[in-house]
């Protein structure tokens, strides 16, 4: 209508007014029936749900009903939230509403003659959404199915869609990808981790928690939906088949592909990963169950041999200390003041800058990688949030993994160099065995046997602290301890980095195993490295709070005869002790040493306390 | 040994470096929006009205400003500005404020091109478009209401068979007049939205119909119209022309 023919209508409306005056004296009753004489209205509206509150009772906003009578006035829209306050202000955010303007009655067909559902519910529900949206992979999918069966526990339409808060996620999953993917997981977990209803159902009960145990899953739960599979990737949205039905998107047949769709360019093989195993089910996964088990007491050997060095080495030194305190002895040396302060090298350039870089790398690992394996904690949380995310401690964790791996091929590189100083010629070949077994050396020797053996006779007072030479048994252990955890850690690391190549070489349920391996030993090395490292060359009474040694590089005569007692017979003897004299370290590199140890130290302490924390409370 | 503390510091300082890189990165910005369009949210536009300062246009088509639109909008769709505008948005100087549908919609940014071209000086773009403006919590008006009915979609893979099944499919592509140029489906017909309740005698009643947009969100409300119309088969295509072409494939 223009603009024109609107002056028009509204002036023939008015004169019309004028000229009709009152069309009914008001003590005549009118029925809204007499002239609305549909059935729908006469009949069926009386036996509908809202049939007690009469016609007015929705149909509110008359100004006249004279008006009304001649056609002049409209009554305004229905307001449904007058009564249904809450549904109306659900409906507010509604998709439906939001997008496409739709009013209740635009569901609510026939809102004259609605009667209460005496269906099932959700079949009512699914009916009434598939009458536009015809979705028949979901009426052809197991919840469909079902539902139409009348399950009452089996997913409708509403069930993951909402229903009078259905969210515009669903048809803009690209601009809400984020939003989408989590909601749509937690809404699959909310119902498949329920126990009594998937028993019901003959479903597994803990599907749920086996998917949060594996990679995926642990990503999936701090936040990072975008890049790891969601439980809807693998089993699709609305067609999920049970895995024999040959459609199934987890039918063996179509699995390959459906891992594809992330990881491209894979071998078949790749599909033999176990999406939500339970490694502690010896009959169904053996080999997950065995790594596990392998795992478990890998670690609980460890400790429990090192804890117990460790105790029954403070209590020595403790109470000897204490004894020497007592009696008011000062330990013996058989150095001047002066030539006891001598300072003697013992890690060159090379040694502390790796070692340096070490620790930058290994923290960085540690920060990075325990947030994943703990995920579900408050500080995992706060951690990633304060990385910007999982993606963000991914690359984080690459990357300082990149440096641990240089560091290890310059370690080798190095043993090597060390090995066969002139080359693998045969002149430089000659006398290898004696410098990879010699004092030098880092490769255990039978001596490194007869000084353990000395080292817990001291403890139980049964003889004298045994003498040393340049390394001792546990410093063998810890620097051998990273060549065989690089390769666990760093050969399952670099298989669940670039997995797709990886299939090319082994199965996927090695994945499973290089997961489990990946996760027990780095907790295995951090702490190790946190208690006994820490303990061993720093928190040792005699050495509390740090021992700055392999930041400043030296440490004095005296230290060195009394530690390394055949060490400095050795040098003494091959007259090598002056090559090693040097000067005091400066004021700054000890300032920067001890900052930087210390610092270390007690993230690394804090770390250890936050893993208990963790293991005993969260 | 001054050379090696030297070195030392040297290698400190690259590792420090590292470290406040590292840093760096973990906070990455969001970008700034690049446009110098400028927009207004909903709570400013409200005011506007009730002081009269402002007029509010809508950039959708006839059929939907009249189906659901702000309270005392104008209907000037995003293809009539050059037509429309001279005779309805006489004052160049008025504070204007096009919207469209959602956030997703590009009309009122089309259109707010249009007018800064043609002279309009106090323009803006409803921030979120209407849906941001329900989402206020704030109502809409309702002109001519065009009755809701249930419409069928077809996902573009069974389009083909659709067509083969239904003899005689009209495919009608009611996006605008240049989008149908750069590609559009065989044999479908243009007849933009804007132009459909003037157009309607041109689509033949006794065929079957399948409406098709540039995203699968106009389609629905055209389908109910051609419907209340007396047109008994007609269905949509799911995702309109934005699915038409293979999506590819993204990396995990």
């Amino acid at each position: 209508m223009t603009d024109k023919s609107w002056t028009i209508a509204l002036l023939l409306s008015v004169f019309l007014l004028m000229l009709s005056g009152h069309a009914y004296p008001s003590n005549v009753k009118i029925n809204c029936t007499d002239c609305h004489d549909n059935n729908k209205f006469k009949t069926h509206y009386k036996g509908s749900v809202h049939g007690n509150i009469g016609c007015t009772g929705c149909h509110t906003s008359f100004e006249s009903l004279d008006r009304h009578v001649i056609l002049k006035e409209k009554p305004l829209l229905v307001s449904c939230g007058k009564c249904h306050s809450e549904v109306e202000k659900a409906y507010k955010n509604n998709f439906h509403y939001l997008y496409e303007d739709f009013r209740c009655y635009d569901c609510h067909y026939e809102i004259h003659s609605l009667k209460p559902e005496k269906d099932n519910f959700k079949i009512a529900v699914t009916k009434n959404c598939t009458k536009c949206h015809a979705n028949n992979e979901y009426v052809l999918s197991g919840h469909g199915a079902a539902v139409m069966k009348g399950n009452k526990d089996s997913a409708t339409c509403s069930d993951c869609h909402g229903l009078h808060d259905t969210k515009a996620y669903h048809t803009s999953s690209e601009k809400y990808a984020l939003e989408a993917r989590e909601f749509y997981n937690r809404t699959c977990k909310s119902c498949h981790s329920d126990r009594e209803m998937m028993k019901r159902n003959n479903l597994s009960p803990d599907t749920v928690k086996y998917y949060e145990e594996t990679y995926h899953g642990k990503v999936q739960d701090l936040g990072y939906p975008t890049s790891v599979a969601g439980c809807a990737d693998c089993h699709t949205t609305h067609n999920i088949l049970a895995k024999d039905h040959p459609d199934s998107s987890i039918n063996p047949k179509n699995l390959t592909k459906n891992c594809e769709k992330c990881h491209h360019g894979i071998h078949p093989r790749f599909a033999e990963y176990k999406a939500h195993p339970d490694y502690k089910d010896r009959k169904r996964y053996p080999l997950l169950y065995l790594s596990f088990i392998t795992m478990v007491a890998l670690l609980l050997t460890t400790f429990g041999f090192y804890w117990t060095h460790t105790l029954l080495w403070w209590r020595k030194v403790y109470w000897e200390k204490h004894r020497l305190e007592e009696l008011g002895i000062k330990p013996e040396s058989p150095f001047t003041h002066e030539e006891g302060i001598q300072e003697i090298r013992r890690f060159s350039i090379k040694d502390r800058v790796m070692h340096l870089l070490l620790i930058l790398s290994f923290f960085g690992l540690v920060i990075t990688g325990f947030p994943i394996k703990y995920h579900s904690t408050p500080w995992a949380k706060v951690l990633i949030q304060v990385m910007g995310g999982a993606h963000n401690a991914g690359l984080y964790h690459r990357a300082a993994a990149i440096v641990l791996i240089g560091l290890f091929f310059i370690a080798l590189w190095r043993c090597l160099h060390f090995i066969f100083p002139k080359g693998f010629g045969r002149e430089g070949r000659k006398g290898w065995m004696e410098r990879l077994f010699g004092p030098d050396s880092l490769m255990p020797n039978i001596h490194d046997w007869q000084q353990f053996k000395g080292m817990v006779k001291w403890f139980f007072n049964k003889g004298e602290y045994p003498k040393f030479d340049r390394w001792t048994y546990w410093e063998k252990f810890d620097f051998l301890a990273i060549f065989w955890g690089m390769v666990i850690i760093g050969g399952s690391g670099i298989t669940l980095w670039a997995p797709e190549t990886a299939s090319y070489i082994y199965p996927g349920w090695v994945f499973n195993i290089a997961s489990i391996f990946h996760s027990e030993e780095a907790l295995l090395a951090a702490i190790f490295i946190f208690t006994v490292h820490f303990f061993n060359t720093h928190l040792i009474p005699t050495k509390f709070p740090m021992d700055p040694i392999i930041f400043t590089g030296s440490y004095k005569l005296e230290e060195l005869w009394r530690f390394r007692t055949l060490e400095y017979e050795r040098l003494v003897r091959e007259k090598k002790l002056d090559d090693l004299k040097i000067k005091h370290p400066g004021i700054s590199l000890k300032l920067i040493s001890s900052m930087f140890g210390h610092a270390s130290l007690w993230i690394g302490l804090l770390f250890t306390l936050i893993l208990l924390w963790t293991f005993f409370f969260a | 040994m001054t050379s090696e503390l030297h070195n030392f510091r040297k290698i400190a300082n690259i590792v420090i470096n590292i470290a406040i890189l590292f840093f760096f990165l973990s906070c990455t910005a969001t970008p700034p929006r690049t446009s110098e369009q400028k927009y207004i949210n909903p709570e400013k536009v409200i005011s506007l009205i009730k002081e009269k300062k402002a007029v509010v246009v809508d950039t959708m088509s006839y059929l939907e400003c009249m189906d659901h639109r702000i309270p005392g909008s104008l209907c000037i769709a995003l293809e009539e500005f050059e037509n429309k505008s001279p005779a309805l948005l006489k004052d160049k100087k008025q504070t204007t404020i096009f919207y469209c549908e959602s956030e997703e919609c590009p009309r009122a940014g089309l259109t707010y091109e249009k007018a800064k071209t043609a002279g309009y000086e106090d323009i803006y773009i409803l921030e979120g478009g209407l849906s941001a403006w329900k989402r206020t919590g704030y109502e809409v008006e309702t002109v001519e209401r065009i009755k809701r009915a249930p419409v069928v979609s077809i996902k573009p893979r069974v389009l083909k068979a659709l067509a083969m099944e239904k003899k005689g499919l009209f495919v009608l592509d009611i996006r605008s007049e240049d989008a149908f140029k750069a590609g559009h489906i065989d044999g479908a017909i243009n007849i933009p939205l804007y132009t459909l309740h003037k157009k309607l005698k041109e689509i033949p009643k006794n065929r079957p119909v399948i409406v098709v947009d540039e995203s699968g969100k106009r389609s629905f409300l055209a389908c109910c119209y051609l419907i209340n119309n007396g047109f008994k088969d007609v269905v949509r295509l799911y995702g309109g022309m934005k699915h038409e072409e293979p999506r590819k494939g993204k990396k995990g």
